[in-house]
Formats: structure tokens, C-alpha cells, sequence
């Protein structure tokens, strides 16, 4: 198959694909005329950049205190008594 | 432990007071990723454990807050080992045909893909977009949300979600390129039209 044939479906693949691995030199080349001539894939391409950069600032989120996303008094409790009953064990 | 150190606010000596200082952080470090709460807890509490078990062979090249997030990793990546172990081999395909009906027999689109014109930042700084991820996230199944959150949350490279997965390169491929085409839908549906574009042009 020629590169300018891939068609919309195939190169939703690969712009994922793209995101975990290094493409062959026919792949990308194949992949970024269709992006040239199609609006669609584009948009589609960036959708996942902003899934990426979603995510990343998701994961970075835990860092941030949050009062409403805390281990309750009563976990807390029964892990400080697992712990006491390891020191105990293991003294 | 002597009489001393039981009573010693610092928490090197006095490791229940880890549950304090850092407990909550590790909580969310957890539910972030892996979303049930009482998986996010046991994590948590075998973390504590192993820290404890581990503690002579901590070298303070790192603080203990760093220390403990390394452990709760490693337990977060288990979680997901242990949990494609007990997935169904089949369960790679169940959104396959809905994600299908997007395109047209020759592999045009058919839903075509929405213009978002997005900043990730402000939309993150939005309390319900995050709602609306969690519930898209948390509708993928299972082998596509694990390999999806081990990519872009975790950040895993791809050899490794394989082997975590216990998958072969190309099926964990085929497992991100579905997941991520699911959730630019599901978003592109609750969040950014808020209507089926089907008969958009």
C-alpha cells in the first residue's frame, strides 16, 4: 500500500502508535501526508496530545492536599495497629 | 522499640507517626490510580508494612515521603499485574464494535472527530471535566484502563505495561490505541459537544 493510501482508520493507529513507539520511516511519512490533507486525523492527533497532557497533570494532582480525598480515622487506625503488630513480631 | 522512642514525635523512631505525616498523601497517590478506595487503603497499609520491614536498609539518600512513594509504586504496579492474571483474555475486545461505528466501511471517518480547541489546563483547573474523566476512565475495561493508566499516569514505558500485562508488544498497542480512542469519544461526547455530532459536518 502506498503511504498517501492509508486511509483515516489506519492512521488513527498509528498516531497512537506514534505516542508509544518509534514509527517506520514509511509509517511516518504515510502518516504526516495524511495529516497534511486531512482535517479530521489532525483534530484526531491533537485529541490525544490533550489526553496526554491530561493525564500528566492528573498524575501530578496526587502532590496536591485534598480535603476530600483522605484515608479515613478508622484506616488509619487499623494500619497504626498493623504496624504495632509487626514491631511486636519483629521486635 | 524502648519506652523512649515510643514517645518520640519523630517519625523515624516513632513509625506510626508515617500514618500521620504521610498516610493521606499515599492515599490519593493511590486512588489516582487505581480508583477503588478499599484497593487504595490495603495499598497503602502494605506499603507502611513493607516500609517497616525495610527500614534498615534505608539509606537517607532520599526523604522518607520519596522513600515511601518508590514502595507504593511497586505495590500499585503488583496491583495491576495480580489484576491481569485474574482478566479475561477476552475482555480486549468488548468496545471494539462500538468504536467500529465511527468509521465507514473503507476506513473514513463517519463520526468525524470534533474541533475541542482545549487548554488541558484550564479545562483541568474545572471540577466537573474531572468528574467527567473519572467516569470515562472508569468505563473502559479492564485490560484498556490498566494498560491506558500505566502509560499516562503511572508512565510506564510500553515494554514494561507488556510484561506487567503479561501481553505480547502488539496487543498492548492495539490495548492503548483502543483505550484512547474510546476516551477522546466518551469526552468528546459528555464534555465538548454535548451531543452526538453524528450529523455534524
Amino acid at each position: 500500500m502506498k503511504h498517501w493510501m492509508f486511509n483515516c482508520k489506519k492512521v488513527t493507529h498509528l498516531v497512537s502508535e506514534s505516542l508509544d513507539r518509534k514509527l517506520s520511516l514509511d509509517q511516518r511519512m504515510g502518516m504526516r501526508i495524511h495529516l497534511m490533507m486531512c482535517k479530521f486525523c489532525s483534530r484526531y492527533q491533537e485529541q490525544l496530545l490533550f489526553l496526554r497532557k491530561t493525564a500528566r497533570l492528573y498524575s501530578e494532582s496526587s502532590e496536591e492536599p485534598d480535603l476530600s480525598t483522605q484515608l479515613s480515622s478508622e484506616v488509619g487506625k487499623r494500619i497504626k495497629e498493623s504496624m504495632v503488630h509487626f514491631l511486636k513480631k519483629h521486635k | 522499640m524502648n519506652k523512649q522512642q515510643s514517645i518520640s514525635n519523630n517519625p523515624v523512631e516513632n513509625p506510626e507517626k508515617w500514618v500521620d505525616l504521610y498516610g493521606d498523601y499515599l492515599y490519593r497517590y493511590a486512588l489516582y490510580r487505581v480508583y477503588e478506595a478499599t484497593v487504595a487503603e490495603d495499598l497503602v497499609q502494605e506499603t507502611f508494612l513493607a516500609a517497616l520491614r525495610s527500614f534498615k536498609n534505608f539509606q537517607y539518600r532520599s526523604s522518607i515521603k520519596t522513600w515511601l512513594t518508590g514502595i507504593l509504586k511497586h505495590k500499585i504496579i503488583d496491583h495491576f499485574r495480580k489484576k491481569a492474571k485474574e482478566q479475561q483474555i477476552d475482555d480486549i475486545e468488548p468496545n471494539i464494535n462500538k468504536l467500529d461505528d465511527l468509521f465507514t466501511k473503507n476506513g473514513q471517518w463517519k463520526i468525524k472527530p470534533a474541533n475541542w480547541n482545549a487548554d488541558p489546563q484550564k479545562l483541568y483547573d474545572q471540577k466537573e471535566f474531572i468528574k467527567i474523566l473519572h467516569k470515562c476512565l472508569s468505563e473502559l475495561p479492564g485490560r484498556q484502563a490498566s494498560a491506558f493508566i500505566l502509560r499516562e499516569i503511572v508512565g510506564e514505558k510500553t515494554k514494561e505495561i507488556c510484561k506487567i500485562l503479561d501481553i505480547s508488544t502488539t496487543n498492548c498497542w492495539v490495548l492503548l490505541h483502543r483505550a484512547r480512542m474510546y476516551l477522546r469519544r466518551c469526552l468528546e461526547i459528555k464534555w465538548f459537544t454535548n451531543e452526538d455530532v453524528r450529523e455534524s459536518k
